[in-house]
């Protein structure tokens, strides 16, 4: 028997019936008791978390080298939001709107919707120099124009789809095609989670629609389906499928019932020696933890009124604000990746919601505050030095006004668009008050410092301490990574 | 009292790192199973694995770095760009590789920039360079050969199965665990057979027989039993990726359960293994195909559909394509075709050629991702329908010359009727005036004064224009036109309002050859589309025009083309033939829009031959699968019957035999297991899996000791039985069949039990959960309704995956989300309330029965006395606490019965053991 081997039978001994009848089952004033003193070494509050076994998936490993940045939140905002009105200032274009696109420009180009030749499209919103760094921004973000010195601007990011869920896909898990890791699941793969009593890769919706992607935009692919995005729900149910106790137990009841389960289940570990079985007990014991953070993590109504009216925020709701400062209170709690969903910014045109003019501006009001707000809020709490806040879409749109399927649409819109599109970054080791990237004249193509995501996620994974090219996961015969065979720190954009 | 967490922690932790240093040093596969020493070098065994760990990269199918690649033997010994050999046999001195892996200058030393090789690996190179460097051929590839079990002296052993792996044991000096006892072995067998736990019914009948063979009567209860074939389905299901919805962003609906119905109908006639695989593949290209054997290559329209807006249905018509290259390459060859799509494989001798050789094969069915899944095959069930088929069966067949030809002619009017192939497609128009193909679904919708093309369309024998069509207006005018929209008109269709998708048809001129045709739309003064279209197709007109009742075969035949009214719509495969046959071509870096060469079907050299009888389609290729000369195919199926039984493969990598998958850890049973399947069960997998069942090896304790663990943790060696959590379906089904509550309902569109509400706020859908009602809540997990984008939570949580893709192994987690299900989910508490009920029934006095009895239906053997005084404790705490809060226990089941309440939470914790939830 090897030293651990007796470690476990010593323990297993330890926890015999007797003993823990003695010290635990005192009726049921004990039972709160056995809970909060730990009287089983895999109770204890904080967690002793797989000591025992060793096998823990999520116990935290060394980065690559050392890290700018400790946690991430991505807010992504699913269907692609207009470059062109808020960040990537074009008066050329504004001078060409309603001329014929040029031939040259259509060339060779494939898009979503758009057919024949289309009308050009100028900026539908106006730009000024914001914050002392001057950096032009949109009247449709007022908000966040007074902290564009905290962020790096790229906009000369580019794609490789016109299709949300396979440029969902790719942004997210670095492949068009389905069944590859997620960047939350890769990095909490490469660097486990420093809390236990919360997974360590969480993701929030708006409400409204799934990201196109569907729940594959947070899958663990191939690597172990623990790494994959644990959904909170925020609209009433569950904020953790099958997280709350059924009607009629309580807390106390189902700390007594998971206690003789893990009991029995460790005589069971006795009788037969399969080491599984210890971490089922502390996978029950993880659980029962969950069940009491995760509504308390969730429950944003004990925030003060300031912070409310910071982010807009409404408890009880299922909104963006709401989750973005449920992001701050993740990211407080050592959750590794904070993955948002924003929906409903696929702005073609075809009704009122999708105009450019219209539901766009709605949905840039709705947005601005709060994100703004995270990026304050971490700041003020000096979390935003260890917190790596992205912003992005899966792609761009087209400086050309959507004419879907040649015919003249009802509404202003712009198509898909993968040759360029903005993103915004910021804290985690990342410059503020600066821009990256260019695109020409209007705004078509990037013409310096191109970005692809490929490299924005290579970036992401170095902030984090993590090498995309070291990070790696043997699969059907290969090594496989986030950034599949690309990808470049973008090193100008690090403070 | 006791020692300090933290310090336990650091030991634990420190040990921890010594027993995975230790259990690394004791199992590297080539080690632990073949031993280092031996004199002759052998290729595959020794020099592969280090070729694959530190050359191929550079040196190999993607990057051949100064010339020289190490994929194929006369690559290798080539001289390389510098005009020196890498390799020269013979003589290591002479060989420019060892000369660069022992350089002392690590800027010229190879691996470049990277660890050098270890002594032990460069002096094997060179014994083996020294030995004439032979170049082994990967064992996967050598066909079985006929081998006898090795003679082991042992009353233990009572079959070959025994044999093999107990020398594998004594070899080690280990000796195998005892059998298990009944209860164990029984609940194992029946898991393993068939999904479920057997019945207390069940299992008292096996008890009392103590006659001789009364195992082997459980098992061919278990073998015959329905559940078998549900349970086996369900494997095949995930190989299948079978889903209800279609994948991707819309993720829209799809009906293919009759696939699913025909697979467990497969399973239980024992269809043998070579036949299943053929219908699969081909079974619309045998001879005559039954409507079985056509609703059997629905396995391959389980591929992805996009119905997302703005994309390009040639783009994920091909993606469907790759997948069906990639999955049946998978599933019958555990080889990773999909490696080559892009440049030659990096470590198997497969050419990238051979991939599109083998893409050639899937190239030319009619599907076209399009929206309705087409082709779909019709299945009729009302009597009228079914008599009006009839009809125009013997209305043709009556009026064709010869007998063998007015059946074929007959069965093509009808296939017309049910499959209505080959279809254009509104995206197969061009040359658009005044008209789109719509982004969102691809259909052709053209207003007044414009027109479209299709080119090259072959007319020859069609004289009538199918097309689908709908429209808002009475008043339009469709016209055929050949050559040019001024072209003459060879047909007229005169546009009826129709809300609905409508089938009509027109007749056209006949004509001879290829035609471009324009469609010419005219509706003078109306502004809007005059119709939009989803598809034509050319045919020729039922025969017997002279006759009186002609008129009404012709308008059974259109009613029938429109009837929708319980006809069942299954996605199949269906050969273009003629004209409407694909090329196919390499795509240059693995991109559909770069073509590069054409290339024919074909299997890669590296395996058997294909013979030249076979015909140049999928039926040839799946004849090729199934031939007793193809090296893989009843290996990797046996593996995989095997992995179920054991949860881990002779060859741990089921989907992967090739050079970097792992090695098998018992070669000759494999060979002799394969060899079997084929020559003496006749592909029967009952056959086989009664073999492997039966033996003892099978039959042995799940118990294991410390040292065993260390020495074996993944119990590849098999020196104890298998202990593995039950699987996703198994774990529902158990928790229902338990409780009394599991429905024995076979077959039939997938159902909806409970799940939380709010899971399904998919994009632009219109679908809903509604829980399914009565008997259908609590059908088996197999026939649970499958959305790709969000799959039943409960089974996802217990790792079954999302069926987007061809899965051949689950990975077996263990996690909290897991407990939260079982502990909490509505589904599971309704068992418990179950099962607590039935506990009750057993004595209404006792509680110590009624919780023996509890334990004794989940676990079926008796509780002892440490478990029964846990949950009695667990019972008397609970009690005390719902005698004080009487509305809880009312909250809980629904009455106000604290009894009932208490025996529920013991219930539900006796449903949570470990023991439980897992196979042992």
């Amino acid at each position: 028997m090897t030293i651990f081997e007796e470690l476990i039978y010593r323990n297993a001994e330890r926890q015999s019936r007797k003993h823990f009848i003695k010290q635990c089952s005192l009726g049921l004033g004990g039972l709160a008791m056995a809970a909060m003193t730990g009287c089983s070494p895999f109770s204890s509050p904080g967690g002793n978390r797989d000591a025992i076994t060793g096998r823990d998936p999520f116990a935290p490993k060394p980065p690559h080298f050392a890290p700018k940045a400790k946690r991430v939140i991505y807010l992504h905002m699913a269907g692609a939001p207009s470059q062109l009105e808020l960040f990537d200032y074009k008066p050329e274009l504004h001078k060409l709107h309603g001329q014929d696109a040029p031939p040259s420009l259509m060339e060779g180009k494939e898009f979503a919707f758009i057919r024949g030749i289309p009308k050009m499209m100028g900026p539908q919103a106006r730009f000024e120099p914001r914050g002392e760094s001057g950096i032009m921004v949109s009247d449709l973000l007022p908000h966040f124009s007074t902290i564009v010195d905290d962020v790096s601007i790229i906009k000369s990011m580019h794609t490789d789809e016109f299709n949300h869920a396979p440029a969902q896909l790719l942004t997210l898990t670095g492949h068009t095609q389905l069944g590859h890791p997620s960047m939350g699941s890769w990095i909490t793969y490469g660097l486990g989670s420093e809390n236990d009593n919360l997974p360590g890769f969480m993701v929030l919706l708006s409400g409204g629609q799934m990201p196109s992607a569907g729940k594959s935009a947070w899958s663990s692919g191939f690597i172990p389906s623990i790494y994959q995005g644990v959904q909170c729900r925020t609209d009433g149910g569950d904020p953790v499928l099958y997280a709350s106790n059924p009607d009629g137990v309580d807390r106390q009841l189902r700390r007594r019932a998971v206690d003789a389960i893990n009991e029995i289940n460790r005589k069971e570990f006795s009788e037969t020696g399969d080491p599984e079985i210890l971490t089922r007990i502390s996978q029950y014991e993880m659980a029962y933890r969950m069940q009491a953070s995760v509504p308390e993590v969730m429950d944003i109504s004990g925030e003060p009124d300031y912070i409310h009216e910071m982010y807009g925020t409404e408890p009880g709701k299922t909104s963006f604000a709401n989750n973005c400062l449920l992001a701050r209170r993740l990211a407080e709690k050592d959750v590794r990746f904070i993955q948002l969903f924003d929906w409903g910014w696929d702005s073609h045109g075809t009704d009122e919601s999708t105009a450019i003019d219209a539901g766009f501006r709605e949905k840039c009001r709705h947005v601005d505050q709060p994100m703004t707000a995270l990026v304050k809020d971490l700041k003020q709490r000096g979390m935003l030095e260890e917190t790596l806040v992205v912003w992005g879409g899966e792609f761009g749109r087209t400086p050309m006004q959507e004419n879907r399927d040649g015919q003249d649409m009802p509404y202003l819109g712009r198509d898909h668009h993968t040759e360029a599109y903005t993103i915004w970054m910021a804290g985690g080791g990342i410059k503020g008050g600066f821009t990256y990237g260019e695109t020409d004249e209007i705004g078509f193509a990037g013409i310096k410092d191109r970005v692809h995501v490929h490299d924005l996620q290579a970036t992401i994974l170095h902030q984090m301490g993590l090498d995309h090219e070291r990070l790696t996961h043997f699969h059907q015969g290969r090594d496989f990574r986030l950034t599949d065979v690309h990808g470049e720190v973008v090193k100008g954009i690090l403070a | 009292m006791k020692s300090s967490p933290s310090s336990i922690k650091i030991v634990s932790i420190i040990t921890g790192v010594l027993l995975v240093a230790v259990v690394y040093l004791l199992f590297t596969p080539q080690e632990r199973f073949f031993g280092f020493h031996e004199t002759e070098v052998d290729f595959s065994r020794d020099i592969k694995p280090i070729i694959n760990d530190n050359c191929i990269v550079c040196h190999g199918g993607v990057k051949q770095m100064s010339g020289f690649s190490l994929l194929f033997p006369e690559e290798a010994y080539s001289p390389n760009e510098s005009g020196k050999r890498a390799i020269v046999p013979g003589n290591p001195e002479e060989s420019e590789m060892i000369r660069l892996l022992r350089h002392h200058d690590p800027e010229v030393r190879m691996p470049l920039e990277e660890e050098p090789l270890s002594d032990e690996e460069i002096s094997l190179l060179e014994r083996w360079i020294e030995q004439g460097a032979e170049w082994g051929e990967h064992w996967a590839y050598i066909p079985p050969e006929p081998v006898d079990p090795p003679e082991t002296n042992s009353e233990w052993a009572s079959s070959g199965i025994d044999h093999f792996i107990l020398q594998g044991l004594q070899d080690r000096g280990l000796e195998p665990s005892p059998e298990a006892d009944r209860t164990t072995l029984l609940r194992r067998v029946s898991f393993d057979l068939t999904g479920l736990p057997p019945t207390m019914e069940e299992l008292e009948e096996f008890l009392q027989d103590d006659s001789p063979g009364a195992y082997e009567r459980a098992v061919d209860r278990l073998l015959g039993s329905p559940a078998y074939g549900e349970h086996w389905a369900s494997m095949w299901m995930d190989l299948a990726r079978y889903a209800d919805s279609k994948g991707y962003e819309k993720d829209a609906g799809r009906n293919i359960w009759q696939y699913r119905d025909w697979l467990i109908r497969a399973f239980n006639e024992d269809k043998p293994f070579n036949q299943f695989t053929v219908e699969q593949l081909a079974g619309d290209l045998l001879p005559d195909p039954s409507d079985d054997q056509i609703i059997a290559t629905a396995f391959h329209r389980n591929t992805m559909n996009n119905d997302e807006g703005g994309t390009n249905d040639e783009e994920f018509r091909v993606a469907a394509v790759m997948d069906r290259v990639r999955t049946t390459w998978n599933v019958w060859q555990a080889t990773t075709m999909e490696c080559a799509q892009c440049h030659n494989h990096t470590y198997d001798p497969i050419r990238m050629e051979d991939y599109y050789r083998s893409y050639a094969y899937f190239n030319n069915t009619a599907d076209a991702d399009v929206p309705s899944d087409d082709p779909n095959l019709k299945s009729f069930r009302r009597e009228a329908d079914l008599e009006g088929l009839e009809r125009i069966r013997e209305w043709v067949e009556s009026r064709t010359e010869g007998e063998e030809e007015a059946s074929r002619q007959a069965s093509e009017y009808v296939d017309l009727v049910r499959l209505s192939e080959p279809k254009l497609h509104g995206h197969y128009f061009d040359d658009l005036e005044r008209g789109t193909i719509t982004s969102t679904n691809s259909y052709l919708a053209v207003e007044d004064g414009g027109h479209a093309r299709i080119r090259d369309v072959d007319l020859t024998g069609s004289d009538r224009m199918m097309l689908r069509f709908r429209s808002g207006r009475d008043s339009g005018l469709v016209e055929v036109r050949t050559g040019s929209p001024q072209g003459d008109v060879i047909g007229r269709w005169q546009v009826s309002a129709q809300q609905g998708w409508r089938i009509a048809s027109i007749p056209i001129e006949p004509q001879e050859r290829l035609h471009d045709l324009y469609l010419t739309f005219h509706d003078p003064g109306r502004d809007g589309y005059v119709a939009t279209i989803m598809w034509i197709l050319f045919y020729e007109e039922l025969p017997g025009e002279e006759r009186p009742e002609f008129a009404e075969v012709r308008q059974e035949f259109d009613r029938l083309l429109n009837a929708t009214e319980e006809v069942v719509e299954t996605p199949v495969m269906v050969e273009l033939e003629g004209n409407f046959r694909r090329s196919t071509h390499v795509f240059e870096r693995g991109n559909w829009m770069v073509h590069g060469e054409e290339v024919t079907p074909g299997v890669p050299a590296a395996l058997n031959e294909m013979p030249e009888d076979l015909p140049e389609n999928r039926l040839g290729l799946a004849r090729w699968l199934v031939s007793e000369e193809n090296p893989l195919t009843a290996r990797v199926i046996v593996n995989r019957l095997w992995t179920r039984m054991f949860g881990i493969g002779i060859v741990e990598t089921v989907s992967d035999f090739g050079s970097n998958g792992s090695l098998p850890s018992h070669p000759e049973l494999l060979d002799w297991l394969a060899l079997q399947f084929m020559n003496e069960h006749d592909w029967s997998l009952k056959q086989q899996l009664r073999q492997i069942v039966m033996s003892s090896v099978y039959r042995q304790s799940s118990k294991t000791s410390p040292e065993l663990l260390e020495l074996d943790p993944n119990n590849r060696l098999l020196a104890r039985g298998p202990r593995i959590r039950l699987e996703a379906e198994q774990i529902r089904d158990q928790a229902l069949r338990v409780s009394g509550l599991l429905s024995e309902k076979m077959y039939g569109s997938s159902v909806m039990p409970e799940q939380p509400e709010g899971l399904w706020q998919q994009v632009y859908s219109g679908m809903r959960w509604v829980t399914s009602e009565g008997e259908d809540r609590y059908r088996r997990a197999l026939y649970t309704f499958w959305r790709r984008t969000n799959p039943y939570p409960s089974l996802v949580m217990f790792d079954a995956p999302s069926r987007e893709v061809c899965v051949s192994l689950r990975i077996n987690t263990n996690t909290p989300l897991q407990a939260l299900v079982t502990l909490n989910d509505p589904v599971y508490l309704e068992a418990a309330q179950h099962l607590a009920e039935r506990m009750r029934n057993v004595d209404t006095e006792s509680v110590e029965a009624q919780i023996g009895a509890g334990y004794r239906m989940a676990m079926l053997r008796e509780a002892d006395a440490v478990r029964l005084t846990l949950l009695e404790e667990l019972y008397d705490d609970t009690r005390l606490y719902f005698e004080e809060n009487r509305e809880a226990a009312e909250a809980l089941t629904g009455s106000e019965d604290t009894e009932l309440a208490t025996l529920t939470v013991v219930a539900n914790a006796i449903m949570n053991l470990d023991e439980f939830l897992t196979k042992s």
